[in-house]
């Protein structure tokens, strides 16, 4: 009996417990980047699905805390919070929590807040009036409110009531669209244009003929102003007259007037509708009220443009470092320092690269490029300033090893037989790394590429001082000649995270901008690795079949 | 009969290579060559760019000789220089002023319209630097205020610089009649101090007038005389030579005996502070020369013999009042030194004696730059610019001198030494690289940096390695196969995420929730790795059929849930943990609170920030588990199987084979690993901006913030002038994030290569 029982003891096997403390290590590791998207996407994704709008009824004696709002609070619920009280009893028993409820108020332009915080305990309904609207707006962000009635230009006035105006309303925001479209066409695009060309003509002045294009081009100018300023007469002919929650009454401009729903009447798929919609306009709109309307368009662009032109600088420059290393340069001691100090460059913090993007590119080159090319527009700074070809190069330069490396080892791991075979049929030393051994390394290469995109699209640091800003005028590439201008400042998604978290003025209010940024990000840099990943496995089993 | 062969066969040029190829060839090899060592040095060129930019700020002044005008044989009584160095002048005791032309060496002769002082003899006389002002003692008893009046105008690109001397009227002052013997004054807009010492051989008499100047909404500020204070009796021994500081609220007396009396006007009337000698420990104490450096904070004295030593006025520990400390100590000038003058842009100043000059800094205690000439010289004055220097000598020739010395702040002691800065009450370490007033002095120690860089580094590496490392070791020896395509991706996935992202996360989201949630974190960090270790313990008891179960390598999916259910568990008692253990007493209302932010400070007198380096700490995990973690798997698994299968089976346990056999095979990929993970969270930027307060403090509290170099680059670069200290500080900055990361990126190669080689012989 008991030799059995030292038997059991003994079978079981030494260290389980180890195994299982190890074990942790990798659930917590994992539970951490399922926390950290999870947190993400629980926060970006309803940042677009329409909020019902709900009306808080707070216990008599409670004074709402939005300014004239009586006992009631109006607007979309943000969260839900408990708040501790660390006060203790006198027998230091701890207080009971508290519930805070957060809703967002809107109608800054009336009651100077966006939040409005009440206790859970205070709140003796909850109700959600059908008829509100939800009018989004250029200015001052959004308003709830109960419109009364519309004002024409021709004084006549259309009261709510009326069946006809909801009709009417729609007609004339999209009215209003089409004109602020053509006005940002007028303003941006043609006295855009005239306004470059006569910076180019004050820099040449003393020439003969450009009096007489000024003449026209100041002709053109005054008659686009007198167009924009016509139709923004006509914006702001037609007036909404809407009640706050509150009883205040407000005009609001049908021009100011961006989009508005019902948010109480809309059913799932009009919800659903709406959510894509919502997508879409953040995706392709450019951003308002100091970027946290809007979309983030221009950002979007910039972090595409930007690492397309990385990619165009580093693949070239890394692979044929690559070749040089892996099959011309003569193996030894020195090359294989050389390899080790690049391999090296690639744990080498980014901001380094960054301080050297400044001193070298913007300060050194682009100050030369200014003396000898832009030298009659100085001391305004051409190149010699922030700019994304020179963001672009910065960042080439950090991922430079990252391609090298990747290179290397997809064409250290094509099979020595396969170069042997092509020499031996005659090949010359470039047919056969030509023909041979770069297809074979191609997906190694993409790979390194694949990778140092991912990297160059989250990078900030670096960004930060050679040429990223938070709200650029003009996208780097546009129709205005020479199409692509590399010298422009940009906006980048990774800058705007950072942008709208932290330098915003009322960072609350950038809140759901920020994660939806980030959700965004994240999807674009994990889509990016996880394209680099695959590539990889696929690459290592092609050459773990192979026959050579 | 053999088969003819075909025509092209017998084409004798059949066997040769084309010589397009032969070129093409010949030219790829030139251009990979040329293109690829081009690549990688110009890459490596980061290096060398990076320690040209930074070379300067180490570099000593360089002051060039430019010219030497000969000037008529007089006796000259001050020497002064207009802010662009460009004409001088020298005042000569009647009166008059002669000015001398950088450029031509002209020299031409003004007259000081002094009005009712005209004609009489000037005994004394002294510069205002920050007024840009002259005092002068007349020989009947009489001050005069003189304004040179220079003016810079420009023609044709070439610069002019006139003068037109103004005086103000002649204020009596003391003894009437009794030459003034030293003067100097004090303005700080609101009230003027004029001290002058008078002697006629047998009275001596010191005396401080003090003017009050009310601001007038209009015009001109009208000046009323408010009080006039004999101050003889007030100071011990022979006053032998008056400063007095730009506040105009004090007045500082060296004695002959080389005693320094500091008087401070209280109120209505002076009051002696302190009463010192600098040089009391040397056998010959008498003081030579002395100037306020700018900012007329210290003094620097330099004594009969060479000696040279800076006082500055503070506040000593426990004292109320500031009075004046050594501060620095310079190594002695060989000779005697004759003047000393300080200049208006930072804290230099020129000692000379016998025929030595030499530039010093004050604050980093360093010469800036020391020559013998081959004359003796007798007086000295730097322009504002602190560009070019004029020396007059005892022929009385003016030599100029043109100072380039851009990062005269600059220096090995400033940069990583302890420097005692004006104002401070003892040497610090200290980042401050912008305040507010003109007289302010950057402060740029790397130390705090680099202190920061580490405390960050340290506390990452705390919370990443453990888990780093145990999931490495679980995922290469432990985890079932099948499982690895997946777990080894996603930890990857978790490596590319922007640093930004991290950081946003960190401020917005952690902050605030650790903020409030300390021992409920506390209690998790504690409670987990218990949690597995008994669930781990228990497991292993169980008889085999409940343990087979569970197949080997699935334990971690056990743990998903099971960790969810305990964190969640000790995350909501952290509330009831904290009013048992962090109560902290209100000691005047006897109010009893539960929070640890309140009880951290209480119990050990250190700060509690939300954006602390605990939040740092755990998003640096983030940045950091997953490189560790895929290094160290790698090191792991490279393991070579025979090893393991040996050990197996003798008879040991998995996790005696891991831990005997694999671990210390791997040892070295683990540090390399470790080591590569020390280089991420080294140069980690945007966590750091965004997650701590970015305050360059020294001290290991976990629940205070820090400034890393990385994070202070990216706050200071943007606003640093170009080619300013400031800016070549930065680059420093970066050359040790460089060099700091390199080095041990490259110990972490070296250490995987060797390994790799031993794997290869097993």
């Amino acid at each position: 009996m008991s030799s059995d029982h030292d038997l059991k003891k003994t079978m079981a096997a030494k260290g389980e417990p180890f195994v299982w403390l190890t074990a942790m290590g990798l659930s917590v590791g994992l539970l951490m980047v399922a926390g950290l998207l999870g947190i993400i996407i629980a926060n970006g994704v309803p940042v677009f699905w329409p909020d019902r709008v709900v009306q808080l009824t707070l216990k008599p004696g409670i004074s709402s805390p939005v300014p004239g709002g009586g006992s009631e609070i109006v607007g979309e619920l943000v969260q839900k919070r408990v708040k501790r009280i660390p006060i203790l009893g006198a027998d230091g028993s701890p207080a009971a929590d508290q519930t805070e409820i957060q809703v967002f108020v809107g109608n800054k332009d009336a009651y100077a807040i966006n939040f409005a915080f009440a206790n859970q305990v205070d709140i003796a309904a909850e109700s959600f009036p059908p008829d509100i609207y939800r009018f989004e707006r250029l200015e001052y962000g959004i308003a709830f409110g109960y419109p009364r009635a519309i004002k024409l230009p021709d004084g006549s006035s259309i009261p709510a009531t009326s069946p006809d105006f909801p009709r009417l309303l729609a007609e004339l925001t999209n009215e209003a669209t089409d004109r602020r479209h053509q006005i940002e066409f007028i303003e941006k695009r043609e006295i855009g244009a005239i306004n470059s060309r006569l910076t180019e003509l004050r820099v040449k002045k003393g020439t003969t003929d450009t009096a007489a294009e000024l003449a026209s081009l100041d002709a053109d100018y005054q008659r686009l102003a007198a167009e924009a300023r016509t139709l923004r007469q006509q914006q702001a002919a037609t007036v909404l007259v809407y009640g706050t929650p509150t009883g205040l009454e407000r005009t609001l401009a049908i021009g100011d007037l961006v989009a508005y729903t019902q948010p109480n009447l809309l059913t799932l798929p009009q919800q659903a509708g709406l959510f894509l919609h919502n997508i879409w306009n953040f995706l392709t709109l450019e951003p308002r009220e100091a970027n946290t309307e809007g979309g983030i368009f221009p950002a979007i662009f910039g972090t595409f443009v930007m690492t397309l032109l990385m990619s165009l600088a580093v693949v070239p420059f890394g692979v044929v470092a690559a070749i040089y290393l892996r099959e011309y340069a003569h193996q030894g001691f020195f090359v294989r320092c050389v390899r080790i100090a690049v391999n090296n460059l690639a744990g080498v913090p980014s901001i380094v690269f960054g301080v050297f993007g400044l001193g070298f590119f913007v300060y050194f080159v682009g100050a030369s490029i200014d003396g000898w090319f832009f030298n009659e527009y100085l001391p305004t700074p051409t190149f010699g300033t922030g700019g994304i070809f020179w963001a672009a190069l910065t960042l080439a330069l950090m991922t430079v090893p990252v391609v090298i490396v990747a290179t290397e080892e997809a064409m250290a791991a094509v099979p020595r037989g396969m170069r042997e075979g092509s020499l031996s049929c005659g090949a010359s030393k470039w047919q056969t790394i030509q023909r041979i051994v770069l297809p074979a390394s191609l997906p190694g290469i993409l790979t390194g590429l694949i990778l140092a995109m991912a990297r160059g699209a989250g990078e900030v640091a670096p960004l930060m001082l050679v040429g990223v800003v938070k709200l650029a005028p003009s996208l780097p590439i546009d129709g205005s000649f020479p199409f692509v201008h590399l010298e422009r400042k940009f906006m980048h998604l990774g800058f705007h995270i950072y942008d709208l978290g932290f330098q915003s003025p009322d960072s609350e209010a950038a809140k759901p901008m920020v994660f939806a940024t980030t959700l965004l990000l994240i999807a674009l840099v994990v889509v990016l690795n996880l394209a680099a990943i695959l590539i990889r496995e696929k690459l290592r089993k092609k050459y773990a079949t192979g026959a050579f | 009969m053999p088969t003819p062969l075909p025509d092209h066969a017998r084409d004798e040029s059949r066997f040769q290579t084309a010589k397009t190829t032969l070129f093409v060839d010949r030219f790829m090899t030139v251009f990979i060559k040329f293109g690829g060592a081009l690549v990688i040095t110009s890459v490596l060129g980061i290096f060398v760019f990076i320690l040209l930019q930074i070379w300067p700020l180490f570099a000593p002044a360089r002051v060039t000789a430019l010219k030497s005008v000969n000037l008529p044989e007089r006796k000259f009584a001050l020497l002064g220089m207009d802010e662009w160095g460009a004409k001088p002048f020298l005042l000569e005791t009647n009166g008059r002023m002669l000015t001398v032309d950088a450029d031509s060496g002209a020299v031409s002769e003004v007259e000081i319209p002094l009005g009712e002082a005209q004609g009489t003899p000037i005994t004394a006389a002294a510069l205002n630097k920050r007024e840009q002002k002259i005092i002068l003692g007349t020989a009947d008893g009489r001050f005069v205020i003189v304004a040179p009046g220079y003016s810079s105008s420009e023609q044709n690109g070439v610069q002019s610089i006139a003068i037109n001397p103004k005086a103000e009227p002649p204020v009596a002052i003391g003894l009437p009649g009794v030459p003034i013997v030293d003067v100097a004054y004090g303005d700080s807009g609101t009230s003027k101090l004029v001290v002058a010492l008078q002697s006629d051989g047998e009275k001596t008499q010191l005396t401080a007038s003090l003017f009050k100047r009310k601001r007038a909404l209009m015009g001109r500020s009208k000046e009323e005389a408010a009080g006039s204070f004999d101050l003889t009796a007030l100071v011990p021994g022979r006053p032998d030579k008056i400063l007095v500081p730009g506040t105009g609220d004090s007045v500082v007396v060296l004695t002959e005996s080389g005693s320094v009396c500091y008087l401070a006007l209280v109120g209505e009337a002076f009051e002696v502070r302190q009463v010192f000698k600098p040089f009391e420990d040397l056998p010959e104490a008498h003081i030579n020369a002395a100037a306020f450096i700018f900012g007329d904070v210290s003094i620097s004295f330099a004594s009969d013999s060479g000696a040279n030593r800076v006082f500055s006025l503070y506040y000593p520990p426990g004292g109320s009042k500031r009075t004046f400390g050594l501060t620095h100590e310079f190594p002695p000038l060989e000779v005697s030194p004759v003047f000393l003058v300080s200049t208006l842009r930072n804290k230099a100043f020129l000692l000379g004696g016998g025929g030595d000059l030499s530039l010093r800094y004050s604050t980093t205690d360093s010469i800036r730059w020391q020559e013998r000439m081959p004359y003796r010289v007798a007086n000295a004055v730097i322009s504002g610019k602190y560009h070019r220097l004029a020396v007059l000598d005892e022929e009385n020739r003016l030599h100029f001198f043109a100072i380039h010395d851009p990062h005269a702040d600059s220096g090995w002691k400033a940069l990583f030494g302890k420097i005692w800065y004006e104002g401070a009450s003892e040497p610090k370490w200290e980042w401050q690289s912008t305040g507010g007033s003109d007289d302010f002095e950057p402060k740029y120690s790397l130390v705090p940096l680099i202190f920061g860089t580490l405390k960050g580094t340290l506390y990452a590496m705390v919370f990443a390695v453990p888990i780093a490392l145990l999931a490495a070791l679980y995922t290469s020896q432990f985890l079932d196969p099948r499982f690895r395509s997946v777990v080894k991706p996603t930890m990857e996935i978790m490596a590319s995420l922007p640093s930004v992202v991290l950081g946003f996360l960190a401020a917005i989201y952690v902050a605030p929730l650790i903020e409030r949630q300390v021992p409920s974190l506390l209690l998790c960090v504690a409670g987990v790795p218990l949690v597995a270790a008994v669930i781990g313990f228990v497991w292993s008891r169980l008889p085999i059929r409940f343990r087979k179960l569970i197949p080997p390598g699935w334990e971690w999916i056990v743990f998903l849930p099971v960790l969810l259910c305990a964190g969640s568990l000790l995350w909501s008692l952290g509330p009831l943990f904290e009013a048992v253990a962090f109560v902290v007493t209100d000691p005047a209302t006897g109010q009893k609170t539960a929070d640890f932010r309140a009880w951290w400070p209480a119990a050990t007198g250190a700060s509690f920030d939300q954006r602390n380096s605990l939040v740092v700490g755990f998003m640096m995990g983030f940045a950091v588990i997953p490189i560790i973690f895929t290094i160290a798997e790698d090191a792991l698994s490279n393991v070579p199987t025979p090893l393991i299968t040996a050990s197996m089976a003798c008879g040991a346990s998995r996790w005696q084979t891991a831990l005997r056999v694999v671990l210390p095979t791997a040892s070295a990929g683990i540090f390399s690993a470790l080591m590569i993970g020390l280089g991420r969270a080294v140069g980690e930027t945007m966590i750091v901006v965004m997650a701590t307060g970015n305050t360059p403090i020294m001290e290991w509290n976990i629940f205070s913030g820090m400034r890393t170099l990385s994070a202070n680059i990216a706050v200071e670069l943007p606003e640093a002038p170009h080619h300013g200290t400031l800016y070549r500080t930065l680059f420093l900055g970066a050359m040790v994030l460089f060099l700091l990361t390199f080095a041990v990126n490259t110990v972490a190669e070296i250490l995987r290569h060797r390994l790799r080689e031993r794997f290869k012989t097993i």
